[in-house]
């Protein structure tokens, strides 16, 4: 507990930075990584062949490719097809990408749990296709599927430790934690430190989408 | 067989809404087209299509160099889903034990382990371990902290699995006079693992993206050979693009072999 | 012109077209001469390497654990199709190995990068790091160094169309790429503070983002840059000469290990019989247009 003590009185702004440029990358990352999720998962419902074929493709290429490889490509291959974009944005682009793929994968299994026969009486109401997505798809897919974008949610924010393999200008918790490891020898003070702080955000979030989920799902 | 939505949304279309699809579909196949060549174009006017960054793919020996990469990706991806899925096993019964000195520490090591980020713990095996005296081989220094962390959530899946089997058997079974373990082992978990198979699977593919992490431990894989590769052709572009290839074609190898097994839980 | 003469400019032209890879790669290093090298090398007596704790665990072994670069161009390169290492670096390894095991081959290798170097052998992962690894007073709290084996100042990698940046003091406000865990960080925050500072893992990143422009110059060893320079792409030259104290390269060993007397040892036999002299102008003197080989920097 001392060395613990001892490393927050020398480190601790340091580990604060690092901790609020974790949540900056998470927020970054999940807000347009949602809405693109939600936005490709409502176009796959439309009957056109090719956009169907070509989204379908989308999903499936993000949803397999490793992270640390995506990114690799944008900060390093992307400049020799003169795509040049600078370190933090690279990290939350591909974080981004990653996230819709996932969200568009679960919202999916969410939009087939609607009874067919909501769809049928809307139908016979007059209303056009993309108006009864719009008002009676997406609301319940969304309320649906709060606890595996939940999950996403905490996977994502956790995945932010990849910014530690690209020269950033600030550091994030595992980057911070792996430089102060390369420097001296730190023990396990400065790990369980970080781990803290990633569990305690990790909690905090699954906390807030139960009570989400509790307010919202949709009991059949 | 049940209709997609999709099917209800958009099936007996009228002629008006066929004509309209069709349109539709010429715009987005036209739109498709001009991205394709979009990024054709701009692979040619930045060079990228020049034969001397493509011509070593003609040759066996980089195809066979990439694979070996590719057997040491599989290599510690493979014993990391063993390790991940027995650990699992024992993390989920700890929790679902009724004794609280055993189900206690079992919600601690899986709320800390799926807290943590996976490289986190890489790290924590590289610069950390080996200075209070545990100093373990390149290879499990990977393998070792993608098992923990991935037994972790797979503790849960498991969890997940059991608790979607229904109450009347386990009620049934213990009316028959088999004991706990019995039911168990005979009943609940078989019928659970059949509904969790493709969470399990997903996990596998999250297990073998996890080895890109290799080099952080300097364990050779396929991430590693693309890069001696790039050092001796300077062609980023396509070396990039054809390890993300094989690696999205391994994941979806992997995703579309488990379809064939399990049922939904609902 | 005869037939014959004929015949043999167009194989020699196709021979060039069809090894466009010349033009990436630069001069290559000649892979036989290399090899005939290596194969020449000494092979210790047995008494020597009894003497040594260090060398008898590796000859026990079989192998000699070597951490180390496959993508350095001058220093190590993996040629994939033949499965060798071959440069500077490499050479010395594999001489070494030969030396100990009487076979260059006996080899197991493993990647390192700036951020590894140590920490594998602190682990206990390798036996021995030769990486184009700078002897540095914090390093060597952690590990042993053996030799140096060569020493090379510090130098400023820019674009052929830079203008702006002559030396290191206009590095002020630019930005500037090195490699992490090397000497660079500090070179570069004694010669030239006020610049932005971008580490990157290996030699490769950092030269691949000046190309792509996310970097104004690189500051690394001054061999590393030649040997960019002779990649022949032609769009990089140094700006300024080479500049800062000589950094002596060494040769990564566990902490306090006798296997620095060993190769020290080693060392100064392949300085005195010419063979040191050999392996620069091959792998080093030939591709970057360098011919007064320099001497050995002395050993302790």
């Amino acid at each position: 507990m001392g060395d613990v003590a001892k490393l927050l009185a020398d480190h601790g702004p340091a580990f604060w930075q690092a901790l609020l440029l974790t949540w900056k990358l998470t927020a970054l990352a999940f807000v347009p990584g949602f809405a693109l999720g939600v936005a490709v998962a409502a176009l796959r419902l439309f009957p056109l062949a090719p956009l169907r074929a070509c989204l379908a493709f989308y999903v499936e290429i993000f949803r397999n490719i490793p992270s640390v490889a995506l990114l690799i490509f944008i900060v390093f291959a992307l400049p020799d097809l003169e795509v040049v974009i600078d370190y933090e944005h690279s990290v939350v682009l591909t974080l981004a990408l990653v996230c819709s793929a996932f969200t568009a994968d679960y919202l999916r299994t969410g939009i087939n749990t609607i009874p067919s026969g909501q769809i049928e009486a809307a139908l016979s109401l007059g209303m056009r296709p993309a108006r009864v997505i719009s008002s009676i798809v997406l609301p319940q897919a969304l309320r649906s599927v709060v606890q595996p974008i939940t999950s996403l949610l905490i996977a994502l924010m956790l995945s932010t430790s990849l910014a530690s393999q690209v020269p950033m200008p600030g550091r994030e918790l595992t980057a911070l934690v792996s430089k102060m490891g390369n420097d001296a020898a730190i023990g396990m003070a400065a790990f369980m430190v970080a781990a803290a702080m990633y569990v305690a955000t990790g909690l905090l979030i699954a906390w807030a989408g139960a009570t989400l989920d509790r307010k919202v799902r949709i009991l059949r | 067989m049940r209709r997609t939505l999709e099917d209800t949304l958009f099936g007996a279309p009228s002629p008006r809404t066929r004509a309209l699809t069709r349109a539709g579909n010429f715009v987005a196949a036209g739109a498709l087209l001009l991205l394709a060549a979009g990024i054709a174009y701009r692979f040619h006017s930045a060079g990228q299509l020049e034969p001397r960054y493509w011509q070593f793919f003609a040759w066996p020996t980089t195809w066979a160099f990439l694979a070996k990469g590719l057997l040491g990706t599989l290599a510690s991806a493979a014993m990391s889903a063993v390790i991940a899925l027995s650990l699992g096993l024992m993390l989920m019964l700890g929790r679902l034990s009724r004794l609280r000195l055993v189900r206690w520490p079992s919600i601690a090591a899986i709320e800390f382990l799926r807290g943590t980020p996976t490289l986190l713990l890489i790290y924590l095996c590289f610069l950390v371990l080996p200075s209070i005296g545990v100093k373990l081989s390149t290879y499990w220094m990977l393998t070792l902290p993608i098992g923990f962390s991935t037994a972790a959530v797979v503790a849960e899946v498991y969890r997940a699995g059991v608790l979607a089997v229904p109450r009347g058997q386990t009620d049934a079974a213990r009316s028959l006079g088999m004991t706990g373990t019995q039911v168990f082992f005979t009943i609940v978990f078989p019928q659970a693992l059949r509904y969790i198979v493709p969470a399990l699977v997903a996990q596998l593919v999250i297990v073998v993206k996890d080895t890109t992490f290799g080099y952080v431990v300097t364990y050779g894989e396929l991430m590693q050979n693309a890069k001696v590769l790039i050092a001796n052709y300077h062609s980023l572009v396509p070396v990039y693009l054809v390890v993300a290839a094989l690696y999205c074609l391994v994941n979806y190898g992997i995703s579309r072999a488990s379809r064939r097994l399990g049922r939904p839980m609902h | 012109m005869s037939i014959t003469t004929l015949l043999k400019s167009t194989v020699a032209a196709l021979a060039i077209a069809g090894s466009g890879s010349l033009l990436a790669q630069g001069t290559p290093i000649d892979a036989a001469a290399f090899d005939a090298l290596v194969a020449a090398g000494p092979v210790a007596s047995p008494d020597v390497i009894a003497a040594s704790p260090w060398a008898s665990k590796i000859k026990q072994a079989g192998a000699l654990r070597l951490g180390g670069t496959q993508t350095s161009n001058l220093f190590s390169l993996l040629n994939e199709k033949d499965g060798r290492m071959r440069g500077f670096d490499a050479g010395l390894a594999q001489l070494v190995t030969r030396y100990i095991l009487g076979d260059a081959s006996k080899i197991q290798f493993t990647q390192v990068n700036s951020s590894t170097r140590e920490q594998v052998l602190i682990n206990g992962q390798v036996d021995m790091v030769m990486a184009t690894y700078s002897i540095t007073p914090a390093r060597a709290e952690k590990i042993s160094f053996a030799g140096p084996y060569y020493t090379s100042q510090a130098g400023v990698l820019v674009k052929s169309n830079n203008k702006a940046i002559q030396s290191y003091n206009d590095l002020a406000g630019k930005k500037v790429a090195t490699q992490a865990g090397s000497t660079g960080p500090a070179i570069l925050a004694q010669f030239a503070p006020k610049s932005t500072v971008q580490e990157f893992q290996t030699h490769q990143e950092a030269l691949d983002s000046l190309r792509q422009g996310r970097v104004d110059a690189y500051v690394t060893d001054h061999t590393l840059l030649l040997n960019a320079l002779s990649l022949g792409t032609g769009d990089a030259k140094l700006a300024g000469a080479p500049f800062g104290a000589q950094d002596p390269y060494g040769i990564g060993l566990p902490k306090g290990s006798d296997g620095v007397a060993f190769v020290n040892a080693f060392l100064k036999k392949i300085e005195a019989d010419g063979t040191w002299a050999k392996l620069w102008t091959i792998s080093i003197g030939q591709r970057t247009g360098s011919t007064a080989v320099p001497t050995p920097p002395a050993l302790p």
